[in-house]
């Protein structure tokens, strides 16, 4: 909304003076939104009667490796790229681009597998996320899916776990939520590897075609009291705040 | 047990071992025990004194020390005497050694045969009556008797056992901990008896231990961390083969 000078000569009888616009009010949105913590579940110990200093110790050394090497934000679901060095390569590096199909092991151990359709041949490779040999973690597309294990990829039809080698990295903003993608996959017929359809494996991202009866039946091997077992349960909340003030502390130093 | 790589990038499991509150408390000369050799009696985790007698506690107040949970007997040469109420520290260990490490295997109860003696058992079917476990014959005809020591059901596990040759890969000064190649017999967190390996490959090993011990008020100032040389460091940038 500008105000031509002009206007002052019919209100006013003096000359036109020049009023400066109204400072703007600048509102900084992304400090006033809280900041989102993620901690990698390698970090979380597992439940057991070991001593807490061995998860200690093993924490300096994860968080040491991470002060050399970024080891990115990811989840299952996510496109990866992943150099590795390799003695019976020719330039001594190898590039594998897949999906994240599993986030496996606790402290130094961490694996991640990747799936990739090459020449319509399925390959799946299991990485360790502290190995040295590892000498590059690109994240293509970060995003989540609606399950924690996405295995049922390999009775899927190929055209979910295809992914092109060359693939440009998705831009994304860093304030932004991760996508949750509600993709339901087509699966082809059976028999598959495991029968995904039981309720064991609580599996909500496939689109299951089998007639009534047979969803029916999987339910028979449904154990609903599991989920008010006391003694299954395990709270993380508080370790998780314990330890996540530890890594962030060390890695800003 | 953690994972621990090498230069060439390659994986080893290693165990832990916490080295807690240990101490010498006497020194048993040659004559007196009747051995080879002179014997140190070393003690290890702290332990209430409470519950045990007077005569029992007796050992340790003589060495100054409160009472400890577990105590072993070390064959020692008559230059490596060490004064009872000595700490003993991880760092006695250096990484590069060889160790031999024995403890009491995890207690199985009553088993029988099949998983303490790894027999094959009968099969499932094909008109097997009430036989599918046991371990079937026990001696032979001509014998008509059974051999002392012959494989049977019983109490298996809960007895000392040894790995021998362990390679000590990394010593932490700070928390006393020895990170040793492999698996180790015991259950977690249960006490265990590291010696120097008795091998006779490893029997030059031992470069420049610390001898007869590591002595903490002593003049040596050792870093945080000991690494083997082969290890990779987490400091260091990635592997590349060149």
């Amino acid at each position: 909304y500008f105000s031509s000078s002009s206007h002052r000569m019919s209100s006013d009888g003096k000359p036109a003076t020049f009023q400066p616009p109204p400072k703007p009010v600048i509102i900084d949105r992304q400090q006033q939104r809280e900041e989102r913590r993620f901690l990698s579940p390698e970090f979380i110990p597992p439940r057991g009667r070991t001593d807490p200093l061995k998860f200690y110790i093993e924490r300096k050394d994860m968080i040491q490796r991470r002060k050399v090497f970024n080891i990115p934000e990811f989840y299952v679901g996510s496109v990866l790229a992943v150099t590795t060095a390799d003695p019976y390569a020719s330039e001594k590096t190898n590039r594998f681009v897949g999906i994240c199909i599993q986030r496996g092991g606790k402290g130094l151990g961490a694996t991640f597998v990747l799936r990739n359709v090459i020449e319509d041949q399925g390959v799946e490779v299991c990485y360790e996320l502290y190995s040295p040999r590892i000498q590059a973690i690109e994240v293509l597309k970060l995003e989540k899916r609606l399950d924690d294990n996405l295995m049922y990829l390999r009775d899927a039809l190929p055209e979910y776990s295809t992914f092109d080698v060359n693939m440009k990295p998705v831009s994304r903003l860093d304030h932004e939520e991760i996508p949750l993608n509600k993709l339901q996959v087509r699966m082809k017929p059976k028999p598959w590897s495991k029968r995904w359809e039981r309720p064991k494996y609580n599996i909500k991202g496939i689109k299951f075609e089998l007639p009534e009866k047979k969803m029916k039946e999987a339910q028979k091997w449904s154990q609903p009291w599991l989920e008010f077992d006391m003694l299954r349960e395990y709270d993380t909340s508080k370790i998780e705040e314990k330890i996540w003030k530890e890594v962030s502390e060390e890695l800003k130093k | 047990m953690m994972p621990i790589w090498t230069k060439s990038g390659k994986k080893h499991a290693v165990t832990l071992l916490k080295v807690q509150d240990c101490h010498v408390l006497r020194y048993v000369s040659k004559e007196e025990s009747g051995g080879k050799t002179a014997k140190l009696l070393v003690g290890g985790k702290n332990a209430s004194p409470f519950y045990k007698s007077e005569s029992a506690m007796e050992i340790f107040k003589e060495a100054g020390v409160p009472r400890k949970q577990k105590v072993t007997t070390f064959n020692v040469t008559d230059d490596a005497i060490i004064k009872p109420g000595t700490p003993l520290y991880a760092a006695h260990f250096r990484p590069g050694q060889f160790v031999d490490v024995t403890a009491k295997t995890i207690g199985k109860g009553f088993q029988g045969v099949m998983k303490r003696w790894g027999f094959k058992g009968q099969p499932a079917s094909h008109g097997q009556t009430k036989t599918h476990r046991r371990p079937g014959a026990i001696s032979t005809n001509k014998a008509a008797k059974v051999y002392r020591g012959k494989k049977m059901p019983g109490k298996m596990g809960n007895i000392y056992r040894t790995s021998f040759g362990l390679k000590v890969w990394r010593i932490n000064t700070k928390h006393d901990i020895i990170y040793v190649n492999g698996s180790v017999p015991g259950h977690t967190n249960c006490l265990v008896k590291v010696k120097d390996s008795k091998l006779h490959t490893y029997k030059d090993c031992n470069k420049n231990p610390p001898f007869p011990t590591f002595f903490a008020d002593g003049d040596e100032k050792l870093p945080e961390d000991l690494y083997d040389e082969e290890i990779f460091q987490f400091t260091d940038p990635s592997v590349t083969f060149a």
